[in-house]
């Protein structure tokens, strides 16, 4: 991606901008720079030709052909029937919906949490800030499941939520996985215990900020906010902008904890049927191969166009301090 | 210029690309067409011993104190004759369905895959070897099996799919503490027998009858039951009655034997007994309060690990005889009743496990080799393993005689009630193949969900909408 | 860690410019320690429940009324049966008495101080009593598991998987973004989308092709299906150290260039020292992923039991049909250990910027 140009105004950090767009045809210094770029890139396009690229388009080729597992009818071409039918699919336009809402909800937390987190770990306020990091990650290791066995009793009938809430006053507090007004809540919750991974992005990120900044902040006299909404959220940004972008294509291919919570049912009332749960039975549940590989390239096409968007915008608040 | 080095990358990952695709596109198709082998071919001369995969668990079988007996058991078949080399996976069951898929699908199919129920055998139409020629090369006895036995496994084009290994017939499990301290008398052991109240009546042993009793055997905190005044159905520390919750089409089956599809095969039709058996299980939970919600029953102080009946907190469970594996957290006081009738008829749901041969195999002769090493050398080790009972009528005393040796079981559990309970098993199977197998399963399990979580549905109403829902999934 | 030409200095170093701590921040720094502990508290509050299932036996944990530690009702023994005992409440004063005949109106008790004494009927309902407990934590639930699945073994399995993948993670991962975020080369632009765009098919879907290919491979029922792809990177981390590198001002880089420096050299001593929290974060993000995998080990080593990682053991205790709550959590204790061990060694990587002038954020 290219030349990002801050309009934010970020102060001292206009003293750090550096580079500018050149437009020069590749002199002999520029292909040896190119040569270098390629050969540092190789073991990747090693990797995507050889594990990537094959099944990616077998799974495209998937779409136009009629296979299931079973193959009672011999395998053939069908052109766009896998798309026509996905068109016509009540669940797909659903299962999105559903997706969408569930988006809504948990990105703004699952960006603005471990942030927060992370800033007050970095405070110099905070004692025992080693203790801290430590016991905020410890959860992160948690494997997925067993953590999701466990909230499912704290969220559960008896569990430590609801006696919370019933001796704190609350008469009937909600039944969290079966309530589908609160199954998503309930799901944010759940997912908040991960958050360990975005702490210490975030915290790598805040380390990296050079401390002259923050020197020249205070001579400019910013006081607490100003520092954060002109320097650190600006230096943080490439940090932000990659946590929004998985954000992103994590919630757009999240079904494991309703799959292991609710049986992949979709339950409560349709609340749980998210996009890539639908796929996911589509493809091992019903055994339908080629319908369930058009139906993620329609997950692909979605995430291409979100990330696109995102990417476009970017250019307006993410600052790269040290691109040319 | 700048772009010639784009364009040069592109060229050598396209030509990468096509070489590729080729190289890989050919093989999977030459895969055993399978399907037609009704001759088997003729086995290979005495060469390197074939490699044979023993896939395991789409049912029971992955439990840690179970593995270490399975690896003996595909050791000893494999130093016992040189056809080839028996290795069991272990696939935990929540994983098998999508890892089995993904092996057949990229040509690496198992050999042999059990033990499986007739369910799984269904959500995998059309994987299995037809055993029918082999068993008549190699002169395998099925006489051996009761002959209703045998028909269970064969499924209509597709054949003899299996053999029958073990049955799981289901009865009435009951806590002999909880009628002792209510002062009440005991569920009936034999069929046909009444049940005597108290107060000297005697009554047909039947699903109001346990409806009955169940309300006096669910109790509150305070330790006032569901008849009485003042009994608060927030605090139940003990149920009355718990149905076999899994499946709808078993738990219907308990009330009466049937099928979703009606006679044509594509409409839908749901028998009226399991209409009864999942309007009494919906208001036994809503309107009664003597079956836990599922809330409750997920919680960890009710769902016994598994099944409420083992959280010793059930006073009377319907499920099948493989719940040995787990019954003693229940406690050292439980026994075995008959299966209360619904208008006047007796139904106990028969679970059924087997092995199948996958029809890819590349050493069929070598597989059924195997397979009837399962089912005849190995069956006393492996059914004693799985809790199992025999298919064959004759190995059965001497199975029971070593089940109910089992560690922290009571001393005198009724286990005739077991035997008896298999003169009246469902037919046709609750398992049984239906239309669109898997969709139909998973929509089940959906409706099940909702009841359980939600109070206030109106049964008519959702009876209805699982109807058509299905019809339109078989239509589609 | 080395000083990196001057302008940062590693996480020792800051530890301790202490100043004096004037009223207004020591306020400032109870209320900011205060709230975070409340915090964590909830936050972890789960994990000490996990650990307490840990400790109990089923029955304890189906216990009526039971504690949230593990704790048997204490027992008496009489006549070769073994009874609960119970706090009865009796002439207002409370005795623990042992349960003989439980009943809806009234139960019989004996008394273990004096059991000949006969029976003691009291009135009421015995549900409502309270047993008497006592703390008895069975900690031969983590022998049982470490014997039941072959710990040790799957523990070595678990520890090379992961040890081999993260240094192949972070070595082509390193390499790759430093590709990406210092060199100018036509179609980078559109690599990295297509890097980025790899991550967003499911992974469910392109499973059954890259199977294919590691079979044709002859890959499975080997560690190799796990490990060769962490040396070829992945775009979850590429693009990580991608956006950290990014942030890295390029003047370091410049000068050492001017002082005749190759690109390797300028990674080796500008970029790394620079960009170590973020490499100390896709460590340990690959060692705990790789850590915690269950489907990819599961599904190329299901046939080859004796190279499979703790996790495919442990998965076992959670069977469908049957779950044993305290092994599934005391597996999981003994499985968090070593992360977050490696974690607390690593940790000082994020800790608070560089103090020069002691200002601070």
């Amino acid at each position: 991606m290219t030349q990002p140009v801050p309009v934010i105004d970020t102060g001292p950090i206009s003293r750090l901008r550096r580079g500018r767009f050149r437009m020069t045809p590749l002199t002999p210094l520029a292909r040896r720079e190119a040569r270098w770029g390629l050969l540092f890139l190789s073991p990747w396009i090693l990797g995507f030709l050889a594990f990537t690229l094959l099944p990616l388009i077998a799974t495209f080729g998937f779409t136009f052909v009629n296979l299931t597992l079973n193959q009672k009818e011999p395998l053939a071409f069908v052109g766009l029937a896998n798309y026509q039918r996905m068109f016509a699919d009540q669940q797909v336009w659903e299962s999105l919906g559903v997706t969408l809402r569930f988006a809504a909800l948990v990105l703004p937390i699952s960006l603005i949490v471990p942030f927060a987190v992370a800033l007050a770990i970095n405070s110099r306020h905070l004692r025992g800030s080693r203790f801290f990091r430590v016991l905020f990650f410890l959860p992160y290791v948690v494997p997925f499941v067993a953590g999701l066995l466990i909230w499912q009793q704290v969220l559960g009938v008896g569990g430590w939520i609801n006696e919370g809430l019933r001796f704190l006053g609350v008469a009937d507090p909600p039944e969290w996985i079966h309530d589908p007004a609160w199954i998503h809540p309930a799901l944010v919750i759940v997912g908040i215990w991960g958050i360990g991974a975005g702490i210490i992005i975030n915290l790598a990120g805040l380390r990296g900020i050079p401390t002259e900044l923050y020197d020249a902040a205070r001579i400019d006299g910013a006081d607490a906010l100003g520092t954060l909404r002109h320097i650190t959220i600006p230096m943080m940004s490439p940090i932000i902008f990659y946590s929004l972008v998985l954000g992103v294509v994590e919630v757009f291919q999240y079904f494991l904890a309703p799959l292991v919570l609710l049986n992949g049912t979709g339950e409560p009332n349709g609340q749980t049927l998210f996009f890539n749960l639908h796929l996911y039975n589509t493809f091992f549940l019903f055994q339908e191969m080629s319908y369930g590989a058009t139906l993620a390239w329609l997950l692909f096409g979605v995430i291409l166009v979100v990330t696109l968007v995102l990417f476009r915008t970017s250019r307006r608040w993410v600052y790269y301090a040290g691109e040319r | 210029m700048r772009t010639r080095m784009t364009t040069r990358v592109a060229w050598l990952a396209i030509v990468a690309l096509i070489a590729g695709a080729c190289g890989t596109s050919a093989s999977p198709s030459v895969s055993p067409g399978g399907s037609a082998a009704s001759q088997p071919p003729v086995s290979a001369a005495p060469g390197p011993k074939a490699l044979l995969r023993w896939y395991c668990c789409l049912g029971t079988g992955e439990d840690p104190t179970q593995v270490p007996t399975e690896e003996k058991v595909a050791a000893d078949w494999s130093a016992s004759q040189d056809l080839g080399d028996l290795k069991i996976e272990i696939v935990t069951y929540d994983a098998a369905r999508a890892t089995l898929s993904t092996q057949i699908a990229s040509g690496n199919s198992p050999d042999i895959v059990g033990p499986v129920g007739l369910g799984g055998l269904a959500s995998f139409e059309g994987q299995w070897l037809d055993l029918t020629p082999y068993i008549a090369k190699t002169g395998f006895d099925l006489g051996q099996f009761p002959d209703e036995a045998v028909q269970t496994f064969n499924v209509g084009a597709q054949g003899q799919v299996g053999i029958p290994f073990a049955i799981y017939p289901s009865m009435v499990w009951y806590k002999r503490d909880m009628f002792d301290e209510a002062g009440l008398e005991y569920p009936p052991h034999e069929y046909g027998a009444t049940y005597k109240w108290p107060d000297g009546r005697e009554v047909e042993w039947n699903y109001d009858t346990v409806k009955e009793l169940a309300l006096k055997l669910t109790v509150d905190e305070s330790g006032k039951d569901a008849t009485e005044a003042g009994f608060d159905p927030e605090s139940i520390v003990q149920y009355g009655f718990e149905p076999q919750r899994d499946d709808l089409r078993g738990l219907g089956a308990y009330w009466g034997p049937g099928s979703l599809a009606a006679a044509d095969g594509t409409t839908v039709e749901i028998p009226a007994a399991w209409q009864d058996a999942w309007k009494y299980f919906y208001d036994g939970m809503w309107k009664d309060h003597f079956i836990m919600t599922g809330p409750v029953a997920e919680s960890e102080d009710f769902s016994g690990g598994g099944y409420t009946f083992f959280s010793g907190r059930v006073a009377m469970s319907l499920n099948f005889l493989w719940t040995t594996y787990g019954v003693a957290d229940a406690g050292t006081d439980w026994d075995l009743a008959a299966i209360p009738s619904h208008n006047g008829k007796v139904t106990s749901p028969l679970n059924t496990d087997t092995f199948g041969i996958h029809k890819d195999t590349k050493s069929p002769d070598a597989a059924f080799d195997a397979l009837t090493y399962l089912h005849e050398e190995a069956s006393d080790t492996l059914l004693q393993l799985y809790g199992a009972m025999p298919a064959r009528p004759e190995r059965q005393d001497a199975f029971f005689e070593t089940l109910a040796q089992t560690e922290g079981f009571p001393d005198e559990v009724d286990w005739q009630v077991v035997k008896d309970s298999a003169q009246y098993a469902d037919k046709p199977n609750f398992e049984a193949p239906v239309p669109k197998y898997n969709e139909t399963i998973n929509t089940l399990v959906k409706y099940r969900t909702k009841w359980v979580a939600t109070p206030g549905l109106n049964m008519d109403t959702e009876i209805e909408a699982l109807r058509a829902e299905l019809q339109a999934i078989w239509d589609s | 860690m080395r000083v990196a030409g001057g302008l940062r200095t590693d996480g020792a170093a800051l530890e301790l410019p202490r100043r004096r701590i004037r009223p207004a921040e020591a306020g400032k720094s109870f209320a900011l320690t205060f709230l975070m502990v409340a915090i964590l508290a909830g936050f972890l509050s789960p994990l000490a429940q996990s650990f307490l299932t840990s400790l109990k036996t089923p029955e304890q944990i189906t216990q009526l009324k039971g504690p949230v530690y593990p704790a048997d009702p204490q027992k008496f023994e009489f006549e070769g049966k073994t009874y609960d005992v119970y706090q009865v409440p009796i002439d207002g004063t409370i005795r623990e008495l042992a349960l003989i005949r439980k009943g809806r109106q009234e139960s019989d008790f004996l008394d273990p101080a004096n059991p000949t004494a006969g029976p003691i009927t009291w009135q009421g309902s015995w549900r409502s009593l309270d047993p008497a407990w006592r703390f008895t934590p069975h900690f031969e639930n983590y022998t049982q598991v470490w014997d039941l699945i072959k710990f040790p073994r799957l523990l070595f399995n678990t520890l090379a998987i992961a040890i081999i993948g993260t240094i192949g993670t972070l070595v082509s991962c390193t390499l790759v973004a430093y590709g990406f975020a210092r060199f100018r080369f036509p179609g980078r632009g559109a690599m990295f989308t297509l890097l980025i765009a790899t991550v967003f098919l499911p992974g469910a879907v392109t499973l059954i092709p890259t199977y294919t290919i590691m079979v044709k491979l002859g890959w499975v029922g080997t560690w190799l299906p796990l490990l060769v792809p962490t040396f070829l990177a992945n775009a979850y981390d590429v693009f990580l150290l991608r956006q950290y590198l990014l942030t890295i001002p390029r003047e370091m880089d410049e000068a050492a260039a001017i002082d005749g420096a190759g690109p390797l050299r300028i990674l080796r001593s500008v970029i790394l020292p620079q960009a170590w929290p973020a490499i100390a974060a896709v460590g340990i993000f690959h060692f705990v992923y790789s850590w915690n995998d269950f489907f990819g080990p599961l599904i190329y080593l299901s046939g080859a039991q004796e190279l499979q990682p703790l996790q495919v053991g442990l998965a076992r205790f959670n069977g469908v049909y049957y779950q044993n709550p305290a092994f599934i959590q005391a597996g999981n204790m003994m499985t968090l250990i070593i992360p977050v061990l490696l974690f607390v060694v690593f940790q000082r990587a994020f800790v608070r910027g560089i103090v020069i002038t002691g200002v601070d954020k």
